[in-house]
């Protein structure tokens, strides 16, 4: 029984750690998808102007779960459900930080609102502070992720120790 | 669609207080109040439907009329900028909008319309068999003629060719029939109502269009709406020269102002349109005023 216990607490402290990491893992997934997704307009405004509820609709489905509703809130404005405002859109979605918050508000703010060429070269603007972003949420990801992951099971074990 | 475009205050009395089908325009300009068409009739909107009264309209924001636009171009202006440098756009449902305001060039060239100041929306209304009465002029036993549609604005032309279209496929005319749909009018997006044999090229120049159109897709009968530039004419000429039956339609009040027309010349000339049918809004839109032959002269009224 004791012996039951004490793996059940190291599974416990482990999924606490793992708890800790995978917000590191989401928004390490969320700006990579929300990169793909400025790649994407880019190609598909210059290409056949597609209008952007199309490119939302037309995501694949392991970029629109990584983006964690934050398309599916767009396409409600769109349809002329909701208004565009912050808490419609970050409806659900935790995991970031006010300034960027911010930043993808008025990424989305500035959607369909120019021409062709203006409308480019504005997400490419985008696109490369988003790539900041991306790139230190993923220096974080990979420091802190497994950081947190290993002190949970450590934790675990230290109690496991110590009950003993 | 209307419902996803104008402002919600707009809608509801639209919808609860004014007879939808009636409506021809919307004309709504900045500060100003906004005016319904209704069959000939030019009207204020109110909050409680219609009046004569300037004091009770309904007056229009600079930001209602960017927001209509950005609305009718589904959230993404990129997408319809060609449109808005002409001047208008066109909705999923045919509704086309006229847009003021400020043109931006760049080297010579419209770039596009900011500043937006003022938009006319006018509304398609399918009027089914409203051709009936030309048919049998236009038709004979192995064809079609080549005809040209004249009427002033607003008074029916558009919906008298889509209408022809759809007659053409109900009677099982076979003809292929290539719809150049420049503006996005002609297709209202209704199912079938352009009939079982249509090809459609939309927002196509006339001139690309009737080339591309030959080459790729051998039409019977080319439709299209409003010819103006000397390039229709001669994009008209080359499709009768194919062999192909062009069914246009045309700006013009009267047969006589189409013979002062100094681009139309060529075709009165080479006589390459066999039938004229006039219109007018003399009783309600799609009043049939005449249909003329290749020398002028009265076929039918």
């Amino acid at each position: 029984m004791k012996y039951i216990f004490l793996v059940l607490l190291v599974c416990m402290t482990s999924f606490i750690g793992y708890i800790f990491s995978k917000k590191y893992k989401i928004r390490a997934n969320f700006f990579e998808s929300l990169l793909y997704l400025c790649q994407k307009f880019d190609i598909e405004i210059n290409f056949s102007r597609e209008r952007l509820k199309n490119i939302f609709l037309n995501l694949d489905e392991k970029n629109k779960i990584n983006l964690k509703g934050i398309d599916k809130n767009f396409i409600s404005y769109i349809n002329g459900e909701t208004t565009l405002e912050k808490d419609n859109l970050f409806k659900g979605i935790n995991f970031l930080k006010d300034d960027e918050k911010d930043l993808i508000f008025t990424f989305f703010k500035s959607l369909g609102r120019s021409d062709v060429d203006s409308q480019s070269k504005e997400i490419k603007n985008f696109q490369a502070r988003f790539d900041g972003i991306s790139n230190q949420v993923n220096s974080e990801n990979k420091k802190y992720g497994k950081l947190f992951l290993k002190l949970g099971i450590i934790a675990g074990l230290l109690l496991v120790v110590i009950f003993i | 669609m209307l419902e996803k475009i104008l402002p919600d205050e707009i809608y509801n009395v639209l919808e609860n207080k004014v007879n939808f089908n009636s409506i021809n325009e919307i004309r709504i300009r900045e500060d100003k109040p906004i005016v319904l068409l209704i069959g000939c009739q030019r009207t204020f909107l109110s909050n409680y439907g219609t009046t004569s009264n300037l004091k009770d309209a309904i007056i229009a924001s600079k930001i209602m009329i960017e927001d209509i636009i950005f609305r009718a171009s589904e959230c993404s202006i990129y997408s319809v900028n060609e449109q808005i440098k002409k001047g208008f756009l066109v909705t999923k449902g045919g509704i086309r909008i006229g847009i003021g305001g400020d043109l931006i060039e760049e080297n010579g060239k419209i770039k596009t319309m900011t500043n937006f100041s003022s938009i006319n929306i006018r509304i398609p209304h399918e009027i089914k068999n409203c051709s009936l009465s030309a048919f049998d002029y236009l038709v004979n036993e192995n064809n079609v003629y080549n005809t040209l549609i004249l009427s002033p604005p607003g008074a029916g032309k558009t919906t008298f060719l889509r209408d022809f279209i759809c007659q053409l496929s109900e009677r099982n005319y076979a003809y292929n029939v290539l719809v150049l749909d420049e503006r996005g009018e002609l297709d209202i997006g209704r199912k079938g109502c352009l009939g079982n044999f249509t090809d459609k090229i939309s927002f196509a120049k006339k001139t690309i269009g009737f080339e591309n159109g030959i080459r790729s897709l051998s039409p019977n009968i080319i439709v299209t709406d409003e010819l103006g530039q000397e390039e229709d004419i001669d994009a008209v000429n080359y499709a009768i020269n194919c062999g192909v039956t062009v069914f246009a339609s045309i700006h013009c009040e009267s047969i006589e102002s189409l013979l002062k027309k100094p681009n139309f010349e060529k075709i009165i000339k080479n006589k390459l349109f066999e039938r004229y049918v006039l219109l007018s809004a003399r009783n309600g839109p799609g009043t049939l005023e005449g249909i003329y032959n290749e020398n002028f002269s009265r076929v039918r009224i």
